[in-house]
């Protein structure tokens, strides 16, 4: 599903720092480089900086330090021709509620300098890809939220662009919207090699369409491969206890944390994550150790590592999403 | 030229969004029509004794064609501030399009607006007993006055609507005109004012744009009444014009 054939990178940042007023450092040194043709994810809980990245990146805002390149052009001295070869969709879906979808589409053309016949052609196509043709002619304020976020995409389309950044690109949608975005994403990547640096809060994206994933926490960097590589990184299985109280949780780890074998433990609010090797042997022998304590606990499974718990090694918490698509850490 | 095409194609999209909202424009037609009815109700009566305006009707459809104008260049700071809350500001800002061009084409619209507007409370006028004694070719400068100080104006609202991104500053630009037409002859010639009103009148730039429009509904053709008229606009405008091009500039950093 998720093949790789790049070599060059097409988006790079280097000691990305930015800091807003009152001080406050959203970004504290980011490097990286994504190649062409490939899918990164940016995963980090709400704050944790991945909108102010792309944002700069995508020249809407300039860093406090550091600078980046899009395709070998420099984002602060050519950010008018970084902004010809992107393709942007930010969290919020910026659309004009007055227009339709059609006439949306064909002044993002229009702002590109596409002509008459081409930009009608070009919208005809991207109506059809992100199924709206029947609904070109209404009004935007009608369309639900998931036709936004396609015709959203679809405007970061309109100059067939080969790189396109999306910012939370299905937060809030349900499955099916999601799962209709994710197969659009996968088709541009596959099929016309279009670059994609994704921001998310849902793993499972992450997990599906990325090549290579960056975990940002408080404005860096704190892991980076694909979600294979991540995953194996942990190198164990995770037996997760689930509690009642965070007390309990506390209690459960210290228990566990007397285990041989036990590489590490995570306690969460309502739970406690031990890696451990062989978990299969590891679970009778913590049900017994918490018994022993008396140690109160709702209940137990094992599991191989998860991106979850790749973001939990690496930030000290679980990254969790409420009804509204609000990240939150645990 | 790109910047050309593109503000062209922002225009129409201003104009269009304008054209589907007419709950937006219609108070700013109602609101002026109806100041103008109790004003004229009001005065009418006593103002060619109490200070020698015989066509008193003729000496206010000024003031209503300029609060109409003053409200319709208003909305435009309303709607880039909701373009910059719903993200549809940034989508424009990431395009390669003179960014230039996103503050022309309001100034634009606003200008075609603002004589739209205008054209429908002259004839009123007219028909309500104002006399326009420069004709049809009057009429056409008074809706080129109005389109320039529709531009001229509607800078103010931008200015403050890029600067704060706040939905609730940006109705100063509404607010704003209250002052500037209070502290002007709207109701009164500028002889009967207090000397410290009288100052205050001289340097405000809606003074010189009510005195040429009022030279050329009441008197004729007066050059000197139209140069004072058009270089106000033209200043406010530079000033208001510079303003918002600050602001867009902070707002696109």
């Amino acid at each position: 599903m998720k093949e790789r054939g790049c070599a060059i990178a097409v988006i790079e940042a280097e000691g990305l720092v930015k800091e807003y007023e009152r001080g406050v450092r959203a970004l504290n040194g980011i490097d990286l480089s994504v190649e062409e043709g490939e899918i990164f994810g940016f995963l980090g809980q709400n704050g944790s900086g991945k909108s102010t990245t792309i944002r700069i990146l995508t020249t809407l805002l300039a860093p406090t330090a550091g600078g980046g390149r899009i395709a070998g052009l420099d984002i602060r001295r050519d950010a008018g021709r970084v902004r010809e070869r992107i393709g942007v969709a930010l969290q919020e879906a910026g659309l004009d509620d007055l227009q339709t979808g059609a006439e949306l589409l064909l002044l993002q053309g229009r702002l590109y300098g596409m002509g008459g016949a081409q930009v009608r052609r070009r919208v005809a196509e991207l109506l059809e890809l992100v199924d709206l043709a029947g609904d070109a002619e209404r009004p935007i304020r009608t369309y639900s939220g998931g036709m936004k976020r396609r015709l959203d995409l679809a405007s970061a389309l309109i100059h067939a662009p080969s790189i396109v950044f999306l910012d939370e690109p299905t937060t809030g949608l349900d499955p099916i919207a999601r799962d209709t975005i994710w197969r659009y994403i996968e088709r541009l990547n596959q099929e016309d090699r279009v670059t994609f640096f994704l921001t998310t809060q849902y793993l499972e994206e992450a997990d599906r369409l990325a090549h290579r994933i960056a975990i940002l926490d408080a404005g860096e960097i704190v892991a980076e491969g694909s979600p294979a590589e991540l995953k194996a990184e942990i190198g164990t299985d995770v037996v997760t206890v689930q509690v009642a109280a965070p007390e309990d949780a506390r209690r459960a780890a210290e228990v566990a944390r007397g285990l041989a074998g036990v590489a590490d433990v995570r306690v969460t609010e309502n739970s406690a994550a031990v890696y451990v090797a062989d978990g299969g042997a590891a679970v009778a022998r913590i049900v017994r150790l918490l018994d022993d304590a008396a140690a109160p606990f709702t209940s137990i499974t094992l599991a191989q590592p998860t991106l979850d718990d790749v973001f939990l090694r690496a930030t000290g918490h679980y990254l969790q999403v409420d009804d509204a698509g609000e990240e939150r850490a645990d | 030229m790109r910047t050309a095409r593109a503000t062209y194609y922002l225009v129409l999209r201003a104009l269009r969004e304008s054209v589907r909202q007419p709950e937006v424009e219609l108070p700013n037609l109602l609101i002026p029509l109806f100041f103008l009815a109790v004003i004229i109700g009001a005065i009418n009566q006593i103002a060619p004794d109490a200070f020698g305006v015989t066509n008193y009707t003729g000496f206010q459809v000024p003031v209503a064609m300029t609060q109409a104008v003053a409200g319709v260049a208003a909305v435009s700071g309303i709607v880039i501030v909701m373009d910059i809350e719903r993200g549809y500001f940034d989508k424009l800002l990431l395009t390669p399009a003179p960014r230039v061009a996103l503050l022309l084409s309001r100034l634009l619209a606003d200008a075609v607006r603002s004589m739209v507007i205008s054209a429908v409370i002259l004839p009123i006028g007219l028909a309500i007993g104002s006399p326009l004694e420069t004709g049809v070719a009057g009429a056409v400068v008074l809706l080129l006055l109005m389109g320039a100080f529709g531009a001229a104006y509607s800078g103010i609202g931008m200015a403050i609507s890029l600067r704060s991104g706040n939905p609730q500053a940006a109705q100063l630009g509404v607010l704003l005109f209250f002052p500037l037409l209070f502290l002007s002859p709207a109701f009164t010639p500028i002889d009967v004012f207090e000397p410290w009103m009288r100052a205050v009148a001289e340097v405000n730039p809606v003074t010189y744009l009510l005195g040429g429009m009022r030279s050329l509904i009441l008197e004729g053709w007066d050059a000197a009444d139209l140069a004072y008229a058009v270089a106000a606009v033209a200043g406010l405008g530079a000033v208001t014009a510079t303003l918002a091009m600050l602001a867009l500039r902070f707002r696109a950093r």
